[in-house]
């Protein structure tokens, strides 16, 4: 073989590969040649069916007779692996996914014959709602830069010759003519650092082997790819095999090694099969052996196949299993550039270093490192899983943030879940929370928030995941797979999976952050290589970034994420803020005890009518039962239970602990004053609530329309809670704490809420027909009458603007809610925003209001679009003004609803910047002692149910305070009675089985009453649904 | 030379020196475990990183090697804190129980966890209790203890060469196992125990030192082993008057470098051995009676005076040993000399060496092992001839196998077993018995042909070069291959190895002496050596190695018959009046007989005084020998212990071991080292020198010295090679002969410059093959060879009375070819009756392919299989050895 030979190859085979890449659909009529090109990666084969897409088609194009104007290859992975088994009909690049084999003859009848799309086959694109005919219309490869992965899909990894015909093996032809220092100096030049996961130079690294002194010297192909979730070196061996072979042999001549090894573990049977195929082709047209491209270069690869262990995968240790000892890592120095494999000078480069090194060599260093950020060039190849929409094989250039490839590549989270976390570097890695997402990816800026690039594994958490947890498996991990001889490693990783067993056991302490960053800090600092050195990086990376996490596992003996079992009996009451015995009154509701079950939903709540109502239902999220079909209509079986008491005249007051003498004040009566009234009536207080209005509920009384939440209901919960002796002074403003302590109060809660209307203070907003969302919400509530107009404008996407928008509808108006994101940004609930858009309401996104023009009242309204950009700490982009995007709207009314604020300045209490009360996360304590604040203005606007979590836990700390008991504790509350219904799991088959849906009335009709709409199941129907629930509290 | 500099001060340091190494030699004091000088660094403990400038983090100083320039600092506040939370953590990893550990006060982990003030451990303690593995004789693992810092790893590996421990496991399970994952019991583990020697803590511990005594409570005291000729320094450590544990001394300067083999450390308890005779006995109506000393002395003066009186100085002899002192053998031959007046003076070597003595003085001028065990470092051919390597000297055949592992030494084994050593050689030849002449001569034949032989040497220090060539000329591989059964091809390849060796050595044992023409052997491995110019440069030479402690001293102090201490010859004038003079006495100038002469033939004497020598097992055809013996007018037996050579004496007078005395020995390649006195002697036992002062002192010559010093310097003043030799010198270290001179550094090889042949130069002494005094025949089919196992040495007398050896190798086997085992329908582990034409043993089989067909094999050391009694008492005709290797016999199952 020399190089004119290589060229033949190249043109022969070229046309072909040409032909793959050529982007103009199939029409009728059309006579080009075409190849169904299949992927014989790992992934697709694994989900694929008993019979292979490939032999499918094989049949088929044998059927049809399709010999001659379709081919079939096989190709590497494509990289969107959870769409597999994937297809791609070239011309045209028409990606089929999910293709199973009796797929294909529809695909073969309607694509390759009658060339018309198979649309249900073609990828779906969830943010643009639609189907997505060509591969170059697709985010996921949109916004990769493909380089090393560029073969991948397009040649067969099996024919050297495709390699060639894609100019393979020319940048060894080139290399041989240079001098090896010019080779080395390019390498240099070009800032390859190695994509093993350390980053080190890779042309000093060959540096030193060159000088380095050896008779005999080796290349190493490090393949061990170990790291929990990477597949980048199995799939770059299985799809582009030649170009590491490519790469070795360049690095090879350089170091003037004669031998190499490729140590690739033996789990990847294809990956080894692929590079058996592909050594011994190369050596069959002399690209390997002897004089090599008739030069004096010899250079062969062996491969070696690794057993399995992580270790391995650290040079040394490699090198150790290499030479069949233990696979144990040693000291460095000597580093193996010095002394290496049989003690000789030896460069080990992982599998993605050596896939660049063609394309340095053949396209130059300049070309090659114009891609990448200051300090790291190129491309990296990063395998994407965990819980993300486009879980696969990605290749993005350095300096992409993860924003982008979360978001854009990935396509999000799946479920409408939040994002979390992204775990880097697997178990050597750290996790980047979300405040990170525009950091552009290198090696130095993730080792400044103490992650790493690492190999390329990237696993994307979501909100269910609990940090503690994590940390926890990778400790786990890596203690399975520490080699044990250093006692830093060795001990360490016991010792800190302890801890953290300890703290996901609900035994932890706090000091036991302290003792885990001593642990981390010792094995980093002295463990022998880099397995031990980095093992205890997510654990310190997970408190770093979410300590809370940890604390609320340690202090409040909480899995926020519901993940570590040992601290909750069932995942719903887990994430129900006011914890709500919620399987028990499921049981009693399936057997039809109504009356019982609303005790059970009384002992902790005191507001059932109203949550089962306006419940955001934060259990539902958790509901297990979403793993088999819908979760549990959580909010609906108490709504019914509720009202079910409510037509039955059922009353029951929980009974009271001893009468306490003490006396005390709750400024606020919406839903964490009564909530803390509620608890500590229970506790045996006397209790006084002074509410401003002239309504008690707060909020619930003037901020809910009426179809969402009737008065009377919600009067009818605040009655009960006045049935427990609490004292509720309406009219009453509180201007001075003071005053109340002079009373006799002994503590007092602060749970006045945020009453302040946020503005966006443009031009024209004093004009008639411009509302305050909430303020409007009151005076409809307080009876006033309000005029609209006909076309309404609502400003914002929480769910006070959506309240307004319908409240608006059912006032006749023609509505249009603004947002400045995108709609699946927006804060309020899905339920209400698909309800909204059901009675009419139109929502234009990327837009907001820049001046209300009108004379003397809203005529027009200047809005402007915007644009998103950088991503802020709630995983959304922030938007921007669009340059010269203005436009003007008619508009007879415009409500402003984009939040609220406390009003706290009149009190004598230490605030935060937004004049929120700046109280102690766990004991709600103010700095003034006896003095505690909750709900709205503690945090701004909050949901109903947060805000009665937050009196729940005041009337916990007050009547610590007034026992003289320690605050820093976690929050116990114990229900006034107990209740134990018996559950014997019955051997019953779960099958599926939707949710049981609320009747709701007509379109028409919900948008011209404020009657509630949405009927409550009945008795029958809750029964039924209450039935779904699985009892995950059976025998815990 | 580089310079380091280290905590802000400049060092000196030699050039590839580890910085460990450098901190600890220049007083600074770095925390460490799992490095010990000697093992190869592996830096896992962690505890000993510091830091250098230049390199990233924290480094192991253990693998680090200094450079000129290196900046260090070894301790400051971060390192510290680093280094107490590993130890805590390792603290954490089992409940050290350090109440009743063995290791107690000798604890490495002990004194840094004391060190850094460890009272309290800030992580939970890991209370689960492994199972102690006490399935070895002599070892206990405890995992409870273990800190998995990899000594023991190493240690069997590095310096046993043995690979039997390793790490099972991985991860926080990691643990230590041995062999497949066995109990240690089960595995072919050696039993040296250079594992527990390697423990920093009490993990590996000494079974039968448990519960005996606290490191504190122990006298510590280096002395010499008394087992093997190896010369190994150790360390008792005593209590009671026993003597409960042993190390190997780590020094440089020692032959063994720490370490032991299973007799040195766990073989030495026959001291304290109730079998030990605590009062002279006299035998009364053929029964011993317990008697006083005076009275056993009385009886013994009065009847030597008489036999002397009566039938001549000449009736009367006496036989020395190897195991005593240097001090004592020269007092014994004094004794017999002065007392007795004769030179019937001879030690046990006679039976074994006796022929290296002869041909190496015949062909150099001295016959001792010309080079020692150290230099064979710089050899890169070894042949072994006729020399069980592990199971003679198991702590020099480690040495050797780490060579041969290294790839730095080429190793040719010549055994007609495969032994151990054989399964590491390049080449194993496997002659028949008896032939070793003829594959010497066809090595020297190959080597002349192929012209490999060094002709400048043969040119300018050699004679008799033509002869030779006459006689191997002869012996072409075909010949040779007819008559040895080795291979044609492998003779060459051999010839070849040895031939074109740059430094060839050759060490040799009793397989090439211990025949009627073992002469002949010796002297034809001679002529390989002078014929390549393999001698007189280190790495090179002819290594007899002697069987005991002390064989070659006891040569030395002139235990023989013809000689006086320094190989001076009694028929010499000169030499005479020198020892007349000093000893002021009148000297025979007759040369004596042989210890053969003495055993054999009746009627030569009358009277005999053995010194610690075991005949009665030892000799060959032992009926004929206890006939002689019993028909003696008077024996006296001067032993630790009542062997069966004692129990036919008249008089056994107790003498006590070495751990009650101090001496010298001389090892094998003539390193002269100190034997010191532990404790009291047990009983009335006396050092043999007391008991030949006072003997001598009731036979009318008076012997009186205060301490054996005061002997050794009379030995350097009349002993040529020992004049520069004295307690002072010797120190801590020791001496190599020869010595002349009191500023004299010692001599590492002989004959460089010249030999010490009448001529200077080297002498060709080349012979013929002669076939064996007895063949196998129809009647006596099988051969049947003798050697020795790792566990027992001299006839047992020491190991047999060593609880763990006598339990490690409780009894003779014999060992038989499969395909012969099928042929007389024996099992393995079955008894079977081996007969010769001299007597008869029961003896139980082991059926292994070591042997080769026609062959058995079996070892001399169980108290009531006499194998001697099968041999044949054939003799050398120079050396007077008698053809011990070999005999003809038949085997017979029992009825």
């Amino acid at each position: 073989m020399n190089i004119q030979n290589l060229k033949e190859i190249r043109d022969q085979y070229r046309p072909k590969i040409e032909s793959r890449q050529d982007p103009r659909p199939l029409e009728k009529g059309d006579q080009r040649i075409i190849n169904i090109m299949i992927c014989r990666g790992s992934g697709c084969i694994a989900s694929a069916g008993e019979t292979s897409p490939y032999d499918a088609f094989a049949n088929a194009i044998e059927k049809y007779d399709l010999k001659e104007k379709a081919e079939l290859v096989r190709t590497g992975c494509h990289g969107l692996c959870e769409k597999g088994p994937i297809v791609v009909i070239q011309p045209g690049a028409t990606l089929y996914t999910h293709v199973q084999a009796s797929d294909v003859e529809e695909i073969v009848q309607q694509h390759i014959i009658n060339k018309e799309f198979v649309e249900r086959l073609l990828f779906y694109d969830p943010v643009k709602e639609k189907h997505i005919s060509s591969i170059n219309n697709i985010d996921f490869y949109t916004k990769q830069t493909r380089r090393i992965l560029s073969n991948n899909g397009l040649i067969d990894p099996m024919q050297i010759e495709e390699y060639i015909a894609n100019d393979g093996y020319f940048a060894l032809a080139k290399t041989l003519e240079m001098e090896k220092t010019e080779v080395i100096e390019e390498v240099k030049k070009s800032g390859l650092r190695g994509r093993g996961g350390a980053g080190f130079p890779t042309g000093v690294k060959w540096e030193f082997a060159y000088n380095a002194k050896g008779d005999q010297k080796y290349m190493v192909c490090n393949a061990d790819e170990g790291d929990p979730g990477a597949y980048m070196n199995r799939s770059e061996l299985e799809g582009n095999p030649h170009a590491v072979l490519e790469g070795m042999a360049i690095g090879a001549y350089a170091i003037g090694a004669t031998k190499g090894y490729i140590y690739v573990r033996a789990e990847y049977p294809l990956a080894v099969e692929t590079l058996e195929t592909a050594i011994e082709q190369a050596r069959n047209y002399g690209l390997l052996g002897k004089n090599i491209m008739g030069t004096s270069f010899d250079f062969d690869i062996e491969l070696f196949l690794g057993s399995g262990a992580f270790v391995c995968g650290e040079e040394t240790a490699l090198l150790a299993s290499i030479e069949q000892k233990r696979g144990n890592p040693r000291p460095r120095p000597p580093f193996p550039a010095i002394e290496g494999l049989f003690g000789k000078p030896t460069v080990i480069n992982n599998v993605g270093t050596l896939a660049n090194l063609p394309l340095i060599l053949q396209k130059g260093a300049d070309w090659w490192s114009e891609i990448g950020t200051e300090s790291t060039k190129g491309t990296k190849v990063f395998s994407l899983t965990g819980n993300i929409n486009n879980s696969g094989l990605i290749e993005v250039a350095m300096g992409t943030s993860l924003g982008e490839i979360i978001f854009d590549i990935g396509g999000g989270i799946p479920n409408g879940k939040k994002f979390k976390a992204a775990q880097l570097g697997g178990p050597s890695g750290g996790c980047v929370p979300a405040k990170y997402l525009n950091l552009p990816i290198d090696y130095e800026s993730l080792q400044g928030i103490g992650c790493i690039m690492g190999s390329g594994a990237l696993v994307v958490l979501d909100e269910d995941a609990c940090m503690v947890d994590t940390a926890r498996f990778f400790l786990e991990f890596d203690a399975d797979e520490s080699c044990g001889q250093c006692v830093p490693c060795r001990r360490g990783l016991p010792l800190m999976t302890h801890i953290l067993e300890k703290i996901t056991e609900g035994n932890g302490e706090i000091k036991d952050l302290e003792t885990l960053k001593d642990i981390a800090t010792c094995m980093q600092k002295t463990s022998l290589c880099a397995l031990g050195q980095t093992a205890a990086s997510p654990t310190l990376s997970t408190i770093r970034h979410f300590r809370e996490e940890y604390e609320a596992h340690i202090i409040e003996k909480r899995c926020p994420a519901g993940v570590c079992a040992a601290l909750f009996k069932t995942t719903c009451r887990n994430a129900c803020p006011i914890n709500q015995d919620i399987p028990t009154y499921m049981t009693l509701a399936r057997e039809g005890k109504l009356e019982e079950a609303y005790k059970v939903i009384k002992q902790t709540n005191p507001l059932p009518l109203v949550l089962g109502r306006v419940c955001h239902h934060p259990c539902e999220e958790k509901c297990d039962r979403r793993k088999l079909d819908e979760p549990l209509a959580i909010r609906e079986v108490k709504r019914l239970v509720a009202d079910y008491a409510y037509e039955n005249n059922i009353e029951y007051q929980p009974p009271k602990r001893a009468q306490r003498k003490e006396k005390i004040a709750i400024v606020g009566s919406g839903p964490a004053g009564l909530a803390a009234a509620y608890d500590l009536s229970i506790e045996g207080f006397g209790v006084t609530v002074f509410e401003a209005l002239p309504v008690a509920g707060g909020m619930l009384a003037v901020g809910i329309p009426e179809y969402r939440l009737p008065k009377k209901l919600l009067e009818h919960d605040i009655e009960q809670i006045r049935k427990m002796g609490v004292e509720i002074r309406l009219n009453t403003r509180i201007d001075n704490i003071d005053d109340l302590f002079a009373r006799d109060y002994k503590a007092i809660f602060l749970a006045m809420g945020a009453h302040g209307e946020r503005r966006m203070n443009i031009p024209g907003e004093k004009l008639g027909g411009v509302f305050w969302g909430t303020e409007f919400l009151k005076d409809l509530n307080s009876g006033q009458s309000v005029d609209l107009g006909k076309k309404v404008i609502v400003v914002g996407g929480g769910n006070s603007a959506f309240d307004c928008a319908r409240v608006a509808r059912r006032m006749g108006a023609e509505v249009t809610i603004l947002y400045r994101r995108e709609k699946h940004d927006m804060p309020a609930i899905p339920e209400d925003i698909e309800a909204a858009e059901k009675e009419g309401v139109h929502i234009d996104c990327l837009s907001i209001p820049v001046e209300i023009i009108g004379n003397g009242r809203v005529e027009k309204i200047r809005c402007r679009r915007m644009e998103l950009e950088e991503f802020d700490a709630s995983c959304r982009r922030i938007p921007c003004d669009l340059k010269d995007s203005e436009y003007i709207i008619q508009a007879d009314s415009l409500i402003e609803s984009i939040g609220q604020f406390p009003e706290t300045e009149f009190l004598s209490v230490r605030t935060t910047r937004g004049g929120k009360l700046d109280v102690d996360s766990l004991s709600l304590a103010t700095d003034r002692e006896g003095v505690f604040g909750g709900g709205d203005a503690v945090t701004g606007p909050l949901t109903v149910v947060d805000a009665m979590a937050h009196g729940q836990r005041a009337a916990c700390s007050i009547r610590r305070y007034l026992d003289g008991e320690s605050l820093q504790a976690i929050p116990t509350r114990v229900d006034p009675e107990k209740y134990h219904v018996p559950f014997a799991p019955e051997e019953e088959e779960y099958e599926e089985k939707p949710r049981v849906r609320l009747k709701e009335a007509d379109v028409s009709v919900r948008t011209s009453t404020f009657e509630e709409t949405l009927k409550t199941y009945s008795k029958e129907e809750a029964m039924e649904e209450a039935g779904r629930c699985l009892r995950c509290d059976a025998g815990r | 030379m580089v310079y380091v500099n280290i905590n802000g001060k400049d060092f000196e340091a030699a050039e590839g020196s580890n910085l460990l190494d450098v901190c600890e030699n220049n007083g600074i004091h770095i925390p460490h475990l799992c490095h010990k000088k000697g093992l190869s660094p592996v830096g896992v403990c962690r505890l000993c990183l510091v830091k250098v400038s230049g390199m990233r983090g924290l480094v192991p100083a253990c693998s680090t090697t200094v450079a000129t320039g290196m900046q260090v600092i070894t301790h400051d506040e971060e390192i510290n804190d680093l280094r107490r939370l590993n130890l805590e953590m390792l603290l954490s990893e089992h409940e050290h129980n350090c109440l009743t550990c063995e290791s107690n006060g000798r604890c490495e982990l002990q004194n840094l966890v004391y060190e850094f003030g460890i009272d309290q451990v800030r992580f939970p303690i890991n209370k689960e209790i492994k199972p102690l593995d006490d399935s070895s004789e002599v070892i206990v693992r405890d995992p409870n203890k273990c800190i998995l810092c990899g000594r023991c790893v190493r240690a069997c590996r590095e310096i046993a060469c043995k690979n039997i421990l390793g790490f099972t496991d991985r991860g926080p399970a990691l643990a230590l196992g041995a062999g497949l994952n066995e109990p240690l019991g089960f595995t072919e583990c050696a039993s040296c125990g250079a594992c527990l020697q390697a423990c920093p803590t009490g993990a590996l511990t000494e079974k039968h030192a448990r519960f005996q005594g606290r490191n504190w409570e122990f006298n510590k005291v280096r002395t010499t082993c008394p087992h093997c000729g190896g010369g190994c320094q150790m360390e008792l450590w005593t209590k009671d008057k026993k003597v409960v544990k042993v190390y190997g001394v780590e020094e440089e300067n020692t032959e063994n470098k720490g370490n032991l083999c299973v007799k040195g450390r766990f073989g030495l308890d026959f001291v304290q051995s109730p079998e030990r005779l605590k009062k002279p006995l006299i035998k009364k109506n053929g029964k011993f009676e317990e008697a006083e000393w005076d009275e056993a002395l009385n009886l013994v003066a009065n009847k030597f005076q008489e036999i002397k009186n009566t039938h001549g100085p000449d009736t009367l002899a006496g036989i020395a040993s190897s195991k005593s002192t240097n001090e004592e053998c020269y007092l014994f031959q004094k004794f017999i000399r002065t007392c007795f007046g004769t030179n019937n003076i001879d030690f046990c070597t006679r039976l074994c060496h006796t022929p290296s003595a002869v041909a190496l003085t015949r062909a150099f001028g001295g016959g001792a092992m010309t080079n020692s065990m150290g230099l064979l470092e710089h050899a890169d051919v070894l042949l072994v001839a006729g020399l069980n390597l592990t199971e003679m000297y198991p702590v020099f055949a480690s040495a050797m196998k780490k060579l041969v592992l290294s790839g730095n030494l080429k190793l040719i084994i010549i055994d007609p077993r495969r032994t151990e050593t054989a399964e590491y050689a390049d080449i194993w030849l496997s002659p028949r018995i008896g032939t070793d002449i003829v594959w010497i001569n066809g090595m020297l034949h190959v080597i002349l042909n192929e012209g490999l032989y060094d002709g400048e040497f043969i040119e300018n220090r050699t004679q008799g070069f033509e002869n030779l060539k006459e006689i191997v000329s002869k012996y072409t591989p075909a010949r040779v291959e007819e008559i040895s059964g080795i291979p044609e091809a492998k003779i060459i390849e051999a010839a070849r190895l040895y031939g074109k060796a740059s430094r060839g050595s050759i060490l040799y044992g009793m397989g090439v002496t211990q025949h009627i023409h073992g002469t002949d052997n010796v002297g034809g491995l001679c002529n390989l050596a002078l014929s390549t110019g393999n001698i007189g440069k280190s790495g090179t030479g002819l290594n007899t190695i002697a069987k005991q402690n002390n064989g070659q001293g006891a040569g030395d102090m002139g235990c023989l018959p013809p000689i006086y201490p320094g190989g001076q010859p009694v028929s010499n004038p000169a030499v005479q009046e020198k020892f007349e003079k000093a000893w002021g006495v009148n000297l025979s100038p007759k040369p004596g007989i042989t210890e053969a002469n003495m055993l054999l033939d009746e009627n030569t004497i009358k009277g005999l005084y053995v010194m610690g020598g075991n005949p009665m097992r030892s000799g060959p055809n032992i009926s004929r020998i206890q006939n002689v013996l019993e028909n003696l007018d008077f024996m006296v037996v001067q032993d630790m212990f009542l062997t069966e050579t004692a129990k036919i004496a008249h008089v056994v007078l107790p003498a006590c071991s070495f751990a009650e005395k101090d001496g010298t020995f001389t090892n094998t390649a003539r390193f002269i080292q100190r034997v010191r006195k532990a404790f009291d002697p047990i009983g009335e036992s006396k050092p043999d020198w007391k008991i030949i002062c006072d003997l001598s002192q009731k036979m009318g010559y008076a012997m009186s010295y205060g301490h054996p010093k005061d002997i050794m310097n009379e030995i350097a003043s009349l002993t040529p090679p020992y004049a520069g030799i004295s307690y002072r010198r010797l120190g801590k270290g020791g001496l190599r002969w020869p010595c002349p001179q009191k500023d004299h550094p010692g001599t590492r090889y002989l004959w460089a410059e010249t030999f010490n042949t009448p001529s200077g130069k080297g002498m060709f002494s080349p012979a013929d093959y002669q076939p064996p005094a007895e063949s196998p025949d129809k009647e006596y089919p099988f051969i049947l060879t003798t050697g020795k196992d790792l566990y027992h040495l001299h006839t047992g007398s020491y190991t047999r009375n060593s609880v763990a050896l006598f339990n490690l190798s409780p009894e003779d086997v014999l060992e038989i070819h499969p395909s012969d085992a099928d042929r007389v329908q024996v099992k393995d582990g079955e008894e079977i009756y081996v007969r010769s034409r001299r007597g008869s043993i029961k003896i139980n089989t082991r059926v292994t392919d070591r042997v080769p067909e026609g062959t058995v094999f079996t070892t001399l050391h169980s108290e009531n299989i006499a194998v001697n009694a099968l041999t044949i008492d054939c003799l050398d005709p120079m050396a007077k050895t008698p053809e011990l290797k070999l005999c003809a016999v038949k085997l017979e199952k029992p009825a």
